[in-house]
This record gives structure tokens, sequence and C-alpha cells, in this order.
């Protein structure tokens, strides 16, 4: 069936553009209007971090370890290869010989990377 | 297909080899490893041979430019030797990424298949993020991985989307098969196949470096290590910009009205802008950085004039910009090695106290000007003839306009080197280092004096 739209068809965009829009500046502005006139005073307790009323110590900003990081990458990377698995074990019969020993290669570049990441000391902790 | 296997190989042997603890193995291994795959990939000259449902079509210039790819890397890692010495961390992990980076290289020079391409593009893009900041220590380096990463991921998605889009259109990602869709739709074009081509331009445009989409480029060759820079000017750009010419001379040689404007006006940009501010540059690494955005401008006239005699000029073009700048970047390392910097005031009294050096940096800088008799007056000649046979009056005048300009950087460090008095630097460079400068010295000459032996190939 060959569809045809006509303009009034994206009225109702429209008046949800208008409310969405109206909103904000609605709120925006009466906010401004009615809210209580107050100064607003700096002091150094008012800026401090939320802690639970226990004083804040030392800064959040500091380099720490990433260790998580490269573990979850490792991860990543090893799980996305099983992915390869899937269609190849669906088609394992008509590849024959010749496709077990192409995916026998790919595990062996694989666990290639796996000895290296070892040997290389990336999964220790510390 | 064997050239991209013996590589990968190769990269995974290095890596063997860097868990073995035996680091002075790594660059003998290279080398011949290198050799070896030189060997492999000149012996499918003539073969024509298509794999995998045409993924990989290797045909006599993929073999061509992937013997040129493969060259300069093991001419690039001649180097490797002396700007690592001293250097206490394991280097197997920066050495086989260089190899897996060339792998990728050699995939944009033989796909057959838009998704060999871009397959292609991101493992030599991805090994770059990495090598880009593989000194660790160093805030430049640092920052040029963050920018490369980040711009280059960026342009990466243009580069994929345009492909869907390709594919959108055509119902295939197969190049022999879109080249029929644009015969077949040539008069009335999809305007979703000429977003998609227009997609793949930019995406294609910031690998090379092309303007206006080379704001990366002086930025990532200056916080890159050297060595580095040099694979960088050289292989990638010339794989990218081969990339290009294949893409464009088997898909779109039927709607050639469509592109050939846009195209036109990137080269005419790329070779103005690319030279006029090179004037303007403080250092070596950065002019050179601006030197190979203009030389990718010249180089876009082979896409531009495709025939059978451009793929030849560009050939001859790639080899010896890659010669050249190679050499430069071997003369810049020592003289960074030196002096710890390479402003042109570093470059002063070279003349005197290293005139091998100082004789083998100006032989480069001519060659990239393009004085003759050496090889880049021979590559400009061959390049601007084949423009010029289809046409192109006012590109070529603009493109001689651009190389007059160049002559205006490219004499600053040999003024500095011969002209100026300064105190002197005795460059540290061993015989086998010395060797290889004048035996790519030595290559350029050759290159110009006989380039038949390159220019009747293809």
């Amino acid at each position: 069936m060959e569809r045809s739209f006509f303009s009034s068809d994206y009225f109702p965009i429209l008046i949800q553009s208008v409310v969405a829009f109206g909103f904000v500046a609605l709120t925006m502005t009466v906010t401004h209007y009615i809210g209580g006139k107050r100064k607003r005073i700096h002091t150094l307790r008012k800026e401090e971090n939320f802690e639970c009323g226990i004083e804040v110590k030392g800064n959040a900003r500091f380099p720490f370890s990433v260790q998580y990081f490269l573990i979850a990458i490792l991860f990543v990377l090893f799980d996305v290869e099983i992915i390869f698995f899937y269609p190849w074990a669906i088609n394992f019969k008509e590849f024959g010989w010749n496709g077990f020993l192409e995916m026998l290669l790919f595990l062996g570049f694989l666990l290639f990377g796996f000895y290296y990441i070892i040997r290389k000391k990336a999964l220790d902790w510390d | 297909m064997s050239t991209i296997i013996s590589l990968s190989v190769l990269g995974v042997l290095i890596l063997a080899e860097g868990l073995l603890g035996k680091k002075a193995w790594h660059l003998p291994t290279i080398l011949i490893g290198l050799l070896v795959s030189l060997a492999l990939t000149l012996s499918g000259w003539n073969l024509n041979l298509h794999y995998y449902n045409e993924m990989m079509i290797v045909d006599n210039s993929s073999v061509a430019f992937s013997s040129i790819l493969i060259f300069t890397t093991f001419l690039i890692f001649m180097f490797a030797g002396h700007y690592y010495r001293g250097v206490q961390r394991p280097l197997d992990d920066i050495y086989a990424i260089l190899i897996f980076a060339l792998v990728g290289s050699v995939m944009m020079t033989s796909f057959g298949n838009l998704i060999m391409l871009f397959l292609g593009i991101e493992t030599l893009s991805i090994a770059l993020y990495v090598l880009a900041g593989s000194h660790k220590e160093a805030i430049t380096s640092n920052e040029a991985t963050l920018k490369y990463f980040l711009m280059g991921s960026f342009l990466s998605g243009f580069l994929l989307f345009g492909i869907a889009l390709l594919y959108g259109a055509s119902g295939s990602l197969n190049m022999d098969e879109i080249s029929a869709y644009t015969v077949r739709e040539a008069a009335h074009l999809s305007p979703m196949f000429k977003a998609g081509l227009f997609l793949l331009i930019i995406g294609l445009a910031f690998k090379i470096a092309i303007v206006p989409f080379h704001f990366w480029a002086p930025d990532v060759y200056e916080g890159t290590p050297t060595l580095l820079t040099a694979f960088m000017a050289t292989v990638v750009k010339v794989a990218s910009i081969v990339a290009l010419f294949r893409l464009f001379s088997h898909c779109f040689p039927a709607i050639r009205e469509t592109w050939e404007t846009t195209l036109w006006i990137l080269a005419v940009l790329t070779i103005l802008v690319g030279n006029l501010t090179g004037l303007y540059q403080p250092n070596l690494k950065r002019m050179l950085a601006y030197s190979s955005i203009s030389h990718s401008g010249y180089m876009m006239l082979a896409v531009l004039a495709f025939s059978a005699r451009s793929a030849d000029a560009l050939l001859l073009y790639a080899a010896a910009y890659s010669v050249a700048t190679v050499t430069a970047f071997g003369i810049l390392i020592l003289v960074r090695g030196a002096k710890g910097n390479d402003l042109f005031t570093s470059f002063e009294g070279l003349g005197r106290k290293n005139p091998v050096e100082a004789v083998c940096l100006t032989i480069a800088l001519l060659s990239l000007t393009g004085i003759p008799p050496l090889a880049g007056f021979m590559a400009k000649y061959y390049l601007f003839a084949t423009a010029l046979e289809k046409g192109y009056l006012w590109l070529v005048i603009l493109a001689v306009l651009g190389s007059a300009i160049s002559v205006g950087y490219y004499f600053k460090p040999i003024i500095s080197m011969y002209l100026k008095e300064g105190e002197g630097i005795k460059l540290e460079a061993g015989f086998a280092y010395k060797t290889h400068i004048v035996f790519l010295t030595v290559l350029t000459i050759l290159l110009g004096l006989l380039p038949a032996f390159l220019i009747n190939l293809l």
C-alpha cells in the first residue's frame, strides 16, 4: 500500500515540542520569581563535600591503580573471541578437517596471547 | 595473502622472543623476516590471486605497493637499533605492534571488499594509537596518542557509516559489484550512495591527513617517538593513499563527475595549505609533518587522473617520497639525540662538523622539493604529466606553484647547516648507521637516474 504523509500528520509532534520547551521555560521563569530572595553566602563548610557528618580527609582527586581496568579489558577481549566459535560450530560438518585445522590455528594464536599476558604479569594484582 | 600470514607470524615470533627475554634477537629476526615477506610478496607477481570470495585480490598493483611498504618498514627498522639503544624496557611489544600495523597497511593495498578495507584501516590505526603513546614518560607522547585516538576513532565511524550507506544503496560490499552498480545507475544515482561516497572520502581523507582533515597530523607527528613518526609519515601515508587510489579506480570510475570536483578542491587545498603552513614551522619534525601533508596532496593527482600510467606514477612517487622522508627522519633522530631538540638553529654548523650527514639530509630535502636529477623530480614529473594528459591544467599549475613555495621551508635546514656559524655538534652515528643513510641517499639518486625501473611495471 502506498503510504503518504501530510504535514497535518506531524501536528502532534509540534504540540509535543511546544509543551516540552514551554515546560522548561515556564518552570525556569516561575522558580526564578517565586523562589526566596536570599543572599548566597559562600562558606568553607557549605562548599565541602557531604560525608555523612564526618570530616573530609584528603582529596578525592589522586591517581590510583588501574589493575581492574586492565583485567576487564583483557576479559572483554577473550570473551569476544567466543563469538567466532558460534558460526564455526554451526557449520562444523561442512568445513570438514580443513575448518578444524584452521580453528586450531586460531586457537593457537589466542592461547599464545593468553600465555603472553600471563608471562607479562598483566593478571597479577600487585 | 602469504605476505599477511608471514608478517603476522613474524609479529608473534617477536612476542615469543620477548617472553624468552632474548632482546638481542629482535632486530635480526625482524630484518630477516621482512626480507622473507618481501620475497613472498614478489613471488605473487603476475599471479593475480583471489582469496576468500574476492575478499582479498592480490594483483600486480597490490604486489608492487605492498613491496614498497615492506621495504620502507625494513629501512626504518635499520634505525631502530640506534634509536632504542640504552632503553631498559622490553621492546618486543613496540616492534610486534609495528609489524602488525604493517599487516594492516598490506591489507589496505590488496582489499577486494570494503570490509577488508575497513579491517585494514583499523588494524593499522589501533596499532598506531598504541605506538604514538609508546613513550609513556613523555607528556607530548601522551598528548599525541590521546589526540590521535579520539579523532581517529571518531572518523573511523564516518568511514564505517559511509561503507554502510554504500552497501544499503548497491546491495553489496564487493568492489566489482559496486562498480557494476555505478555503471548501471550512473544516470540516476541514489542520494544514499552519494552520501556514502562522501562519508567514505572524509574517513579516508582523515587517515591520509588531507586538508581540511589534517589538524591532528602536526601535533601527533611531533609527540610520537621519532622512529615511529617516520613510519607514520611514510608507510601509513602511502598505504592510505593507495587504498584511496584502489577504491576509486576500481569502484567509482563510472560516476567520475560526482566526486571529481570534491577531490580536485581537496587536492588544491592540501597542496596550498600544506606548503604555506609549512613555511611557519619552528622545527624540522613539524616541518616534515606539513611536508607529508602537501605530498599527499600531490599524490591525490594520481587518484584524480587514474589510468595505468598514473598507477605507475604513484608507485614511483611513493618510493621516492618514502626513501627521502626516511633519510630525513634518520638525520632528525641523530640531531635530536645530540641536541635534545630539532629547532632549525640546532642544525647550525652541521655542514662542517658532519659533512656526510649534512650532504645526505640536503639530498633528501632537495629530492622532496623536486630538484632534478633526484628521485623526487622524476616522480613529480611523471605524476604531473599523467595529470596533464587527463586535462587537469590548473591543478598542475597550482601543484607546481606549491612545489615552488615548498622551497621556502625545505631550504631552511640546508641554510642553517651550511651558511650559519654555530658551535656545531658532533653527531654520534655508528658506522652501520652512517652506511645506511648513505645507502638511502644513493637510492634517492638512483631512483632519479633510472626511474624506468619502476615506471613501466603496472
